[in-house]
């Protein structure tokens, strides 16, 4: 085993974060120690002897092993990343000669869009490819391209995240925290106006993030962002300019927000929604969707994930129905799966 | 100063886009659909003056809508 079976997320029991208590003053009833008071106690998994915790984590590990991620299995992922990618591109001159429609080529794209994330989130967790093997090219080469179209550059990507997993859920340095909303409905419209101008959420906040971490990989992630933004821009004003604005409305622009959106609902408000919990076993839970695992991104077992990053998308699911028994001593809600 | 300038590019982004993008999309819409711009104008004009001022208050105002 040449990596890390165990999640990124800091292992100590979350202490109650008291937040400011303006929100308490704002929404009235607040009592003369509101500002000591936080705003609501944080779900915490049930305190366990060290000896059942040490035994559980063993099984754990024991079942994550099996799932862990195979390079050889991983290729697929490159195949149809790079595939996709190049079917894109080539959208672009098939519909302004008017060899393809526009709409199939919309609709791939949007589909692209949506789903591509899902082969970077391996790539940042380098599951394709690890550093020092001969797969990590590829596994570089998935993470820089399956986003471009969302116009979210690898580099920021894979920190963000990373920050994600070590703060998930903390209301100040989770980068996805902002994400968070009452209902599902409150969701999906927060997905659209988190990328307002002036709002604070989204790609906004995911700069600010960088900003305030301020190492060498920030500054050179926030340096990536606003040259994609640019050539972006440049590329989509380019065509539009050029004759072409209905290719770079429904290939690139349309799909790009879609994507965006489903992407936030499905990938961050839904596995981790209400964001009442702080450590590993209470900051996903486990849910079960009409829409079903394929277009929920596999996202109902999301807990699996931030167990063990290591496990790919396509495993969650197995790796779930084996670990449900441990995870339910731990006092996760398997109820739903 | 590098950096200053594309700061500077970016926050006006809005604006850009308006100019940059939905202007001709405008046009082009309305090319599409055979409909003539209002007050004499071009197509290109109307779409220039409907997106700029679109992405002039999305500067302002933080928000498209």
């Amino acid at each position: 085993m040449d990596r890390p079976l165990d999640d990124l997320a800091r292992d100590e029991v979350a202490e109650n974060i008291a937040l400011s208590a303006e929100a308490g003053l704002i929404e009235g009833g607040a009592g003369h120690d509101a500002e000591e008071r936080p705003l609501f106690q944080w779900r915490k998994a049930p305190e366990l002897d060290k000896h059942t915790r040490v035994g559980l984590r063993m099984q754990e590990r024991e079942v994550a092993a099996r799932y862990i991620a195979d390079p050889k299995q991983m290729r697929i992922y490159t195949v149809l990343t790079l595939g996709c990618f190049a079917l894109w591109l080539a959208s672009f001159p098939l519909t302004m000669l008017d060899i393809v429609p526009i709409w199939p080529c919309f609709l791939f794209a949007t589909f692209i869009a949506a789903v591509g994330y899902v082969p970077s989130h391996e790539a940042m967790h380098y599951n394709i490819g690890r550093p020092g093997t001969k797969y990590h090219f590829w596994n570089e080469a998935v993470g820089q391209v399956a986003t471009l179209i969302l116009i979210f550059p690898f580099s920021m990507a894979r920190l963000m995240h990373m920050h994600h997993h070590y703060h998930t859920n903390h209301p100040e340095n989770d980068p996805d925290y902002t994400d968070g909303a009452s209902n599902w409905f409150t969701a999906w419209i927060k997905t659209w106006l988190n990328r307002q101008p002036g709002a604070d959420g989204s790609i906004h906040h995911y700069k600010r993030c960088l900003e305030r971490i301020g190492t060498p990989a920030a500054k050179i992630a926030l340096r990536d962002t606003m040259l994609l933004q640019l050539g972006s821009m440049a590329f989509l004003f380019a065509l539009a300019w050029s004759g072409y604005a209905f290719e770079a409305c429904f290939l690139f622009w349309l799909p790009r927000h879609l994507g965006l959106s489903y992407i936030r609902y499905w990938l961050s408000w839904a596995p981790h929604h209400p964001r009442d919990g702080l450590d590993r076993y209470t900051n996903t839970r486990v849910f079960r969707t009409w829409v079903g695992h394929w277009l929920s991104l596999g996202m109902q077992y999301h807990i699996v994930h931030h167990l063990y990053p290591g496990i790919p998308n396509h495993a969650t699911k197995y790796a779930y129905y084996e670990m449900k028994p441990i995870l339910e001593q731990r006092g996760v809600d398997c109820s739903a799966l | 100063m590098g950096v200053a300038v594309i700061r500077k590019l970016l926050q006006w982004m809005p604006f850009l886009f308006g100019i940059g993008f939905i202007a001709p999309l405008t046009a082009q819409t309305m090319t599409y659909w055979d409909i003539d711009a209002p007050l004499g104008l071009s197509r290109i004009g109307f779409g220039l003056l409907f997106g700029g001022i679109w992405g002039l208050y999305a500067n302002i105002r933080g928000r498209w809508i």
